[in-house]
């Protein structure tokens, strides 16, 4: 079997692709089809000539809105291939509970057709998380802000560490304007939430009980390996925090946020609301894992973000194999 | 702004006020589970104008206390001042379900 970078995008109808294609211009060797009677014969023909995409993109129109069993469908054919969802702004959110199901892991949002103007800015976003997808890299945070901005890195050694930390964020973006302001408190707010996970959250003992509960004063240890990073170009602020636990699931991931989106039941505990809030405010949210070795937890978000809850929110939740760090 | 969540109390004529100050997150669970049992009247209001950041926990406290204050009080509560932060995380976590922000 012959496996090349080929990313395939599937679209609905022509309508569909026309909507879709300003995000996809820029990628090298992109083949478009719009879905016929049959999707999955044709890419059997593909798979005959000894091709296995890399990446297979299709739109939210075609899966999950018209063709609830085609990932699975083509997981059947193509069991190496990663899948990306786009999902227009202007269309209903796809349900994640499906996505979850079918282990669907990267969504993005297309911004064009929602009057918001933001395409450029999704363009840049789209174009890095595609290739990291085709050739299996983790996120680069570097990727999101304006090249040459400084990146800030923390090491951890205790919990009393964390206001500290959070006060330098909060130095770092400049400004008296409301969206300074409230960048500021986006930003604090995002960075206790990735530190709250990654130093009560993440520590797991052998029959995967939380060790340390939260609130209490605890020492970190250098083999955890918690750090946490950030970096501001003027406009956007790019963050991660790292564990040395790795104790986090895609399957989880998708399920806290696939509950929380719900929220048919109020509940007050805390499952994984921390990581719902998170994904909410960010403008994507990319999270990275290396089972039983590192969960790394990040993305971006600009000063000029919306602060509403309709805008609806991307997502790469990325697994790799224990000897890739 | 101080970080140390406190809660104090107020006076008013027709009903029972706390001011919130400081950050509300997992430091704050003893007083907001304290807070239901000084409950006297039918109306509370919670002045969140000297609040900093509130967390995830600090949300699940926050829910456990307006449940218990729903339930066992028979209360309403009403929210003030709040940041478009902290409306917009409320509406996010569903604690505008069980405590209207004031008019």
């Amino acid at each position: 079997m012959l496996t090349n970078n080929t990313v395939l995008a599937l679209f609905k109808d022509s309508e569909d692709e026309t909507l879709c294609s300003p995000l996809l211009t820029r990628i090298a060797g992109i083949v478009r089809m719009v879905a016929g009677e049959d999707p999955a014969a044709s890419f059997k023909n593909l798979k005959v000539l000894g091709i296995e995409p890399a990446l297979i993109i299709i739109s939210a129109r075609l899966y999950p809105a018209a063709r609830l069993d085609l990932v699975s469908n083509l997981r059947n054919i193509f069991p190496g291939t990663e899948f990306l969802v786009i999902s227009s702004a202007a269309d209903p959110f796809p349900p994640l509970k499906l996505l979850a199901a079918d282990m669907v892991r990267h969504l993005a949002i297309n911004p064009a057709g929602s009057g918001n103007g933001n395409g450029d800015m999704a363009k840049s976003w789209f174009l890095p998380a595609v290739h990291n997808l085709v050739e299996r890299r983790s996120w680069d945070m570097a990727d999101y802000l304006k090249p040459g901005t400084p990146i800030q890195e923390f090491a951890f050694s205790s919990s009393e560490q964390k206001e500290a930390l959070i006060a330098e964020l909060e130095t770092l973006i400049r400004g008296e304007s409301p969206d300074a302001d409230l960048l500021r408190q986006k930003g604090a707010l995002l960075a206790d939430e990735m530190l709250e996970n990654a130093m009560y959250g993440a520590p797991r003992g052998a029959d995967d009980h939380k060790i340390y509960r939260k609130g209490e004063k605890r020492a970190i240890f250098p083999r955890e390996g918690i750090s946490f990073r950030f970096g501001f170009d003027g406009e956007t602020l790019a963050m991660e925090v790292t564990d040395g636990w790795g104790s986090l699931s895609p399957d989880m991931v998708l399920k806290h946020l696939a509950q929380n989106q719900d929220r048919r039941e109020l509940s007050d505990d805390t499952g994984g609301r921390g990581l719902f809030i998170i994904w909410r405010i960010l403008d994507h949210f990319h999270v990275s894992i290396t089972p039983g070795r590192q969960t790394v937890v990040g993305g971006h978000l600009r000063a000029s973000s919306p602060m509403d809850l309709e805008t609806p929110r991307g997502f790469h939740i990325a697994t790799h194999a224990e000897n890739s760090l | 702004m101080q970080t140390a969540f406190s809660i104090m109390p107020g006076r008013a004529d027709d009903h029972d006020y706390f001011a919130f100050h400081g950050n509300i997150d997992a430091l704050a669970e003893g007083q907001l589970k304290e807070l239901p049992g000084k409950i006297r009247r039918p109306l509370v209001k919670f002045d969140f104008s000297r609040t900093g950041r509130i967390n995830s926990m600090g949300i699940a406290l926050l829910l456990r206390c307006l449940k218990t204050i729903r339930e066992e009080k028979k209360a309403e509560v009403r929210l003030l001042e709040l940041s478009p932060m902290n409306t917009m995380l409320f509406k996010m976590t569903g604690v505008f379900l069980l405590a209207q922000p004031e008019k």
